[in-house]
């Protein structure tokens, strides 16, 4: 069994009478990078300030590198942070910025301004090294800001939302960038994000959070394919999940959709005649000739276009999107017909929101 | 038309400058002149034959013990304001509840509150405790305690600008709470704390009230008291005494005019930002 870096036990964080975190318990094990995501003022970088010790636990247990860390100071829990807004010290070179940590460990200069270099040259940032903060771009700040949280070779690193300020094309690129980062350096990882595409493509391991509460955790795929509920289930994909309420049939074997015109989708495993919510992801909506047996004539009202993808949006209640690769076959106004594989329809109970297939 | 009303607004400020910068000009004035002119009628606004007599005046009137006292006080009112305000306004930039907002109150309302009436309690006070054998420590202590809420309310301005998350950092950074105030805190926000503590030491090198009352002994006297001494209603100096005012002025109003854009900015950068 691998080592276990980070591991929080039943952690609350109450504000006065707000309940912030409701009894996380999460284990991170070493070399594995974790995506803290869900909507914001969900609790996920009050999680990520109560591991890195910015905020004080108020029940439960956190332990670093199998050490009780619960009531320790930031100082003493040897992990690096990254924020948001970077935190670079204004009024410090990229060098001292680099080895402030250092200093503070009582390595000598020389030895420092040695690690520095070479994590300056890790990041791209030699020429940088005598320049200060706001003589930066968004980019290389943001190198910066890693630079100085690889630097220290710490427990572990901390991230929170540190690509948000960037533009979607330097985005992308240094999303690749961090985890190259993260996997060279055998590093262990915990990532927080809104963007759940951030969290599917960088992750090992992904904790959606509602409310201060973990929905669900997992590895990114299991999370997209077997959602615990139907919050998961839309927050996990893009664009988001379809929801269509419905009928379990007397017999149990089939689920009848509220959409005119829809066909009995042969499922079975619910109770017969329950209402339940039918999670219909916009690219598992297949395209078919018209008159196919079994397939959905959808009135089409809106088709958004980006080239390699169409988006489309039905004139149903609910309205539905579909999502289709290359170009769209119908104009807006026209009427597409899709056919829907039963395999890949996702049930919630219609009241509780939880998934009721295996 | 607008170039003629941007001219009547500029003459209009050059005016008012004027009246306001006059008693300035009328001491520079005064000085250079003789006796007789002093007293001339109609007054002539630049002297017939300017006679500086600064150098006597500094001898004659023992300004240099004047003065020591003087940037003595200031010096210890601003070494003990900047001590114990600074990290007063540090924490009550980073505390947030209703108790710092009736503290904030509470230490503006103490600001508000005039020497001459606080004197006599503390003088009282500071008679039955003994202080009054050290009586330009007691004007510093007094003072200090006058010129602290100025300090916190502004300084605590230049605090709030400094984002929380640098402290944050450097805490993850492995520094703690004092060394995180030290090397992060108090060097970004060290252009309101030099300003104000420019401030301080200004006001308190004109202080005046408690100088006044607190200190007898003429050796121990700052210049405002001295300069008064020297004044009354037969007092015929008027060369010699505002001689000794241009000396003890002229240092105040360099550095406040060498420092004027640092200051105006400082005090208004929490303002506008």
């Amino acid at each position: 069994m691998t080592q276990l870096q980070i591991e929080l036990d039943g952690v609350d964080k109450h504000y006065g009478a707000y309940h912030a975190l409701k009894g996380i318990d999460l284990a991170i094990p070493k070399g594995t990078f974790v995506a803290l995501v869900g909507p914001s003022g969900c609790g996920k970088s009050t999680l990520l300030r109560t591991i890195a010790g910015l905020e004080k636990v108020s029940g439960g247990a956190l332990r670093i590198a199998g050490a009780n860390m619960t009531g320790t100071p930031p100082r003493k829990r040897d992990l690096a942070m990254v924020f948001q807004s970077y935190a670079l010290y204004p009024h410090k070179t990229v060098r001292q910025n680099l080895t402030y940590s250092l200093r503070l460990k009582g390595i000598p200069r020389a030895e420092a301004d040695r690690k520095a270099e070479e994590v300056a040259r890790i990041t791209g940032l030699e020429a940088l090294l005598e320049r200060y903060p706001r003589e930066l771009s968004g980019g290389q700040r943001q190198r910066v800001a890693m630079g100085r949280a690889i630097v220290r070779n710490p427990k572990a690193f901390l991230f929170d939302e540190p690509l948000s300020n960037l533009d979607a094309a330097l985005r992308v690129q240094m999303r690749a960038e961090v985890r190259r980062l993260h996997d060279r350096l055998g590093a262990t990882s915990v990532y927080v994000t809104h963007d759940q595409v951030e969290a599917m493509t960088m992750a090992d391991h992904v904790v959606v959070l509602r409310a201060g509460r973990i929905e669900q955790q997992g590895a990114p795929m299991e999370l997209y394919d077997r959602p615990a509920n139907q919050f998961v289930a839309g927050f996990i994909g893009s664009p988001a999940t379809n929801f269509v309420p419905g009928r379990v049939t007397a017999d149990g074997h089939a689920v009848h959709l509220d959409l005119p015109g829809a066909p009995c989708l042969a499922i079975s495993g619910a109770t017969p005649g329950r209402p339940v919510t039918a999670g219909l992801r916009p690219e598992h909506l297949q395209p078919c000739d018209p008159g196919t047996p079994g397939a959905l004539a959808l009135p089409v009202a809106v088709v958004e276009a980006t080239g390699s993808q169409s988006f489309l949006v039905t004139d149903t209640d609910p309205a539905l999107t579909i999502c289709l690769a290359g170009r769209s076959p119908v104009p807006p106004g026209g009427t597409l017909s899709v056919t829907i594989d039963p395999g890949q329809v996702m049930l919630f109970d219609a009241d509780s929101g939880d998934a009721l297939r295996p | 038309m607008d170039r003629l009303k941007g001219n009547a607004l500029m003459l209009a400020g050059i005016l008012l400058a004027a009246i306001y910068l006059f008693p300035l000009y009328w001491m520079y004035v005064t000085a250079l002149k003789s006796g007789t002119e002093i007293m001339a009628y109609p007054p002539s606004f630049w002297p017939e034959d300017p006679t500086p007599i600064f150098g006597e005046v500094w001898t004659r009137l023992q300004m240099a013990s004047y003065l020591k006292n003087s940037v003595l006080i200031a010096g210890g009112t601003t070494v003990l304001v900047v001590l114990f305000g600074t990290g007063c306004a540090y924490a009550m930039s980073r505390v947030k509840s209703v108790w710092i907002d009736v503290a904030l109150f509470a230490v503006l309302m103490m600001q508000v509150l005039p020497s001459s009436l606080m004197v006599t309690p503390i003088f009282v006070f500071f008679n039955q405790i003994g202080l009054m054998d050290w009586p330009r420590g007691a004007v510093i202590l007094a003072q200090a305690a006058k010129m602290l809420p100025l300090y916190i309310v502004l300084t605590r301005a230049a605090f709030l600008q400094v984002p929380a998350e640098l402290e944050e950092a450097a805490l993850v950074d492995g520094n703690s709470r004092v060394g995180a105030f030290l090397t992060i805190m108090v060097p970004l926000a060290r252009n309101g704390i030099l300003v104000t503590g420019v401030l301080v030491f200004l006001q308190s090198f004109g202080e005046y009230v408690y100088a006044r009352s607190m200190i007898g002994t003429r050796e121990l006297q700052p210049a405002t008291v001295g300069l008064q001494s020297f004044m009354g209603p037969n007092s015929s100096d008027w060369s010699g005494v505002m001689s000794y005012a241009a000396i003890y002025v002229t240092p105040v109003l360099a550095i406040f005019v060498l420092l004027q854009r640092r200051i105006v900015s400082g005090l208004t950068s929490g303002a506008l930002k």
